[in-house]
């Protein structure tokens, strides 16, 4: 009796409407939408980061780009200058100018116009514009002229809204006599390293970063591209081709800077190559880079089908010619897609060029590939470790710099994939 | 003559050679009806081959024996007479010599070196246009005797396509050569360290201080060498702070682009992970340094919290644990795309929603190569340098406190190369000896977690 009554209660149908049931429900997809919820805020933190990131980098860095000049009047023939303008017509000119006091008629003539101090408001490196200016027109020695210096930090600083308020008074002054005017950094673009940070530039980290991805894209390319059609097309099933495979994936995972204590122990202590030259640096970032080149060809040549080689052989190409003629061509899209994404991490990499010694500090840009040299994110390190403030936006906007060229490698590495890659 | 004048001259050599090759082979004709085995091409390149590589091989071994030949010769002359015997003196002289001969010294030091200056340069001169002429006597001789060997029978093609294979595998060989190098490189280094040092020391120490002699009695006496709190630094950022935000935030990334976002929303979303992924860490180093370490220190500040750093290993995990999260997002991305379509259709078929399937299927299917993928993770992140060196102290605390400043092994390998230092005191052997332990611990990591993602793998396939 009482069992039947047991299995009737078991029998009776789920009241779905019932409120028991209809809670449940409820609380089933309020916790669904708590869930996607849940997602859709991961994915927003990791674009807030990045947009946090991205703004800082621009705010501080696009002032970097901007450089405040103070307009100097100098009077040279009451200056203590001994220079002769038909001394710098010819031959003998850079001497000339080289044993003139350009620096303390600078200092005196910012005296003169500015009040005592005035030399303070320019920037150490002043002299250097006015040379240039005597050096572009000899003539302005006969009189006085007026000329665009850069400005000392603090008063830059001050330009840009951001500084103490003894250099935001001297910079109304200046205002006032209407004698600065802040413009685009030319400087900036076109100098080397320097320890002013008025006077900085990126080129000569660019050049060095040019120069050093030459030799790894010169060495890692083929060096990657045969070795991925050797895996893929001849290699035979045995050991030493296992061997290989595992060599290739660990390196491809191997902590950067692992290379560059293979560097500076093998390319420096061994073989004596020139310490900070974009010789070892590339050579390191080849090694680093190559197996990043082989996975991404091994997979762009397997993506070419079968049929394309067996046509080949059937008509009577040898195998080196069915690879060097058909599956090479066809699948160079893929492995330049994948180079062109290890050459931007190559570029981006800091750690494994630090161990060979490319932080030193070089206030002119590599003359070749055995010349010291410093490369675009070691110049950004180095410079962050500044104590100046004014190393603050320079070091955002070399960073500004370093992100635009790997948005634009990237860019192409996705318009190579788009355009030419073949979907078969 | 330079070196590289004279492989400019073998190599246009060979370019000769192709074509002088390539017009002889196109002109043969078929013989009794059986045509030309190869084409002018393989011929052509033969023939090439045969001027190029014999000569390039010369070049090679002579760049490596001329300077010494050139020096020996400088040495016997009577200019050499009354060097002093050898010793750092001598070795000085004759470095200054090559240095005034190169143009790379103005004035000299030594008046002996400016004596042999002339017999030095004679010298030079002399292995020079020996140098160059037997290599082009080479290269002539190679391509000659190519060039008499081609006929319509000659298997050319045969042959190069035989140097192109061993070009070939000679690529391939050089990932072996690299991992071998590594390998060398650091136990050598490692060795010369432990003899100086004891391993169990080193392994097991708990105080670091390899810049200031911390006891006198100490094996070479110039610092402690406990790694200890290195490698929980190490550890306490790369694993734990790093992990904690990029495990939760990568893998719910994944969940939301593959089971929920519509396909144009995850057009918008997904390059967000891979621009992530593409930022240079020493962007993310000055970051983390400039503007998440300050805010994390005032942060602790106002909460009252003791031991707070402006090094804090908090801001360099946070920061490295977003770097972090792409890589773990493609990985969980992979694993759930791998577990099959059966077991989720029959999960929404039993009435289950969309997050109870997934969180009570499909993630737990996918476990494994979730795993696979965090280990993977962690041998990147205990492997990062620029952010730890940037964000992170160089003070080695034994310490749990996230908002103290811990040191990592990276860090510490960067700050004992980059001084100025004598390259075999055991400061510096010491990074080797940290670059090893980290080889090792990312080689394992890597190992375990692309078993424990191939053996899940085979058991959906």
């Amino acid at each position: 009796m009482n069992s039947a009554t047991a299995t009737a209660e078991l029998r009776r149908p789920t009241d779905w409407k019932g409120s028991a049931m209809q809670n449940r429900i409820r609380r089933r997809y309020a916790a669904e939408r708590r869930f996607k919820l849940l997602g859709l805020l991961s994915i927003l933190v990791s674009a807030a980061f990045l947009a946090f990131l991205l703004v800082t980098m621009i705010g501080n860095g696009a002032r970097g780009f901007t450089q405040t000049e103070i307009r100097l009047p100098v009077d040279f023939p009451r200056s203590s200058l001994m220079l002769d303008p038909a001394a710098l017509a010819g031959f003998g000119a850079d001497a000339a100018l080289a044993g003139a006091d350009i620096e303390g008629t600078t200092a005196a003539a910012a005296d003169a116009a500015f009040g005592a101090g005035g030399a303070r408001l320019l920037s150490d490196g002043a002299w250097l514009s006015v040379r240039d200016a005597i050096k572009r027109d000899p003539a302005i020695l006969r009189g006085k002229a007026e000329i665009w210096v850069p400005a000392a930090t603090a008063i830059d600083l001050a330009a840009k809204g951001n500084a103490a308020p003894a250099a935001e008074a001297a910079y109304g002054k200046l205002q006032k006599a209407d004698v600065v005017r802040t413009g685009f950094n030319w400087t900036f673009l076109t100098r080397a390293d320097s320890t002013d940070p008025t006077l900085v530039g990126i080129w000569g980290a660019l050049k060095g970063s040019l120069v050093t991805m030459f030799v790894t894209l010169v060495l890692a390319f083929p060096v990657g591209v045969f070795a991925a059609l050797y895996l893929e097309e001849y290699a035979p099933r045995n050991r030493w081709t296992d061997l290989i495979e595992v060599s290739i994936n660990n390196l491809a995972a191997v902590p950067s800077i692992i290379f560059g204590l293979l560097g500076l122990a093998v390319f420096l202590n061994f073989m004596h190559l020139p310490r900070s030259a974009p010789l070892v640096g590339g050579l390191t970032l080849a090694l680093m880079t190559m197996p990043v080149i082989v996975i991404a060809g091994r997979n762009a040549i397997k993506a070419v089908p079968p049929s394309i080689r067996d046509a080949a052989l059937g008509i009577g190409a040898s195998r080196v010619q069915v690879v060097f003629h058909h599956v090479l061509p066809l699948a160079l899209p893929g492995i330049l897609t994948g180079t062109i994404i290890g050459m931007a991490r190559a570029l981006g990499e800091t750690a494994p060029l630090l161990m060979i010694g490319m932080r030193a500090f070089l206030a002119s840009p590599p003359g070749g590939i055995m010349d010291p040299a410093t490369v675009l994110p070691v110049q950004i390190f180095l410079w962050s470790d500044e104590v100046s403030r004014g190393f603050v936006e320079k070091t955002s906007a070399a960073i500004i710099v370093l992100l635009v060229f790997l948005l634009a490698m990237n860019g192409v590495a996705i318009y190579l994939r788009n355009r030419f890659e073949r979907r078969w | 003559m330079s070196i590289l004048a004279i492989l400019f001259l073998v190599l246009g050599l060979g370019f000769v050679a192709w074509f002088a090759a390539r017009a002889k082979a196109a002109g043969f004709q078929p013989e009794n009806g059986i045509r030309p085995h190869s084409r002018p091409g393989h011929h052509g390149w033969y023939v090439a081959l045969w001027a190029i590589v014999p000569a390039l091989i010369f070049l090679a071994v002579w760049a490596n024996i001329a300077p010494g030949l050139t020096m020996a010769a400088a040495i016997e002359s009577p200019a050499g007479a009354g060097l002093p015997s050898p010793g750092m003196e001598r070795s000085a002289i004759l470095s200054e010599v090559r240095g005034l001969a190169d143009g790379r010294i103005q004035g000299g030091f030594y008046p002996k070196a400016q004596e042999m200056l002339p017999a030095y340069k004679a010298a030079r001169m002399r292995y020079g246009i020996a140098g160059a002429s037997l290599a082009l006597i080479l290269a002539l001789a190679g391509g000659t005797y190519a060039f008499t060997r081609l006929r319509p029978d000659f298997r050319a093609r045969t042959r190069v396509e035989r140097v192109v294979m061993i070009g070939l595998l000679v690529a391939s060989l050089i990932a072996i050569l690299t991992t071998l190098g590594i390998v060398a490189s650091l136990l050598v280094e490692t060795m010369r360290f432990f003899s100086k040092v004891s391993p169990v020391e080193f392994l097991f120490g708990t105080s670091w201080s390899p810049q200031t002699a911390m006891r006198a009695d100490q094996v070479g006496s110039s610092g402690a060498f406990g790694a200890i709190p290195l490698f929980w630094g190490t550890i306490f950022i790369g694993a734990i702070i790093a992990m904690v935000v990029a495990i939760p935030l990568g893998l719910m990334s994944a969940i939301y682009l593959t089971q929920y976002a519509a396909p144009a929303v995850r057009k918008w979303l997904k390059p967000i992970l891979e621009v992530l992924a593409g930022v240079p860490t020493v962007v993310y180093g000055y970051f983390a340094a400039l503007t998440v370490a300050p805010a994390v220190r005032s942060f602790a500040v106002m909460a009252g919290i003791p031991g707070a750093s402006s090094e804090s290993a908090l801001a360099a995990g946070l920061v490295m644990g977003i770097m972090i999260i792409p890589f773990v997002s493609s990985m969980a991305d992979d694993s759930i795309a791998a577990v099959p379509q059966a077991m989720r259709d029959g999960s929404l078929a039993m009435g289950a929603t969309t997050s109870e399937t997934i969180r009570k299927v499909l993630v737990p299917a996918a476990l494994p190569g979730v795993v696979g993928g965090v280990l993977l993770a962690v041998s990147r992140a205990i492997g990062e340098t620029m952010i730890v060196v940037m964000a992170a102290g160089l003070a080695a605390n034994l310490t749990a406190n996230p908002f103290a400043s811990v040191t990592t092994v990276t860090t510490q390998i960067v700050q004992l190369l980059t001084g100025d230092q004598e390259f075999d005191s055991p400061k510096t052997l010491a990074a080797f000896a940290l670059g090893l332990v980290l080889f090792i611990v990312t080689l394992l990591l890597n190992i375990v977690a692309l078993r424990v993602v191939k053996k899940y793998r085979e058991a959906y396939e």
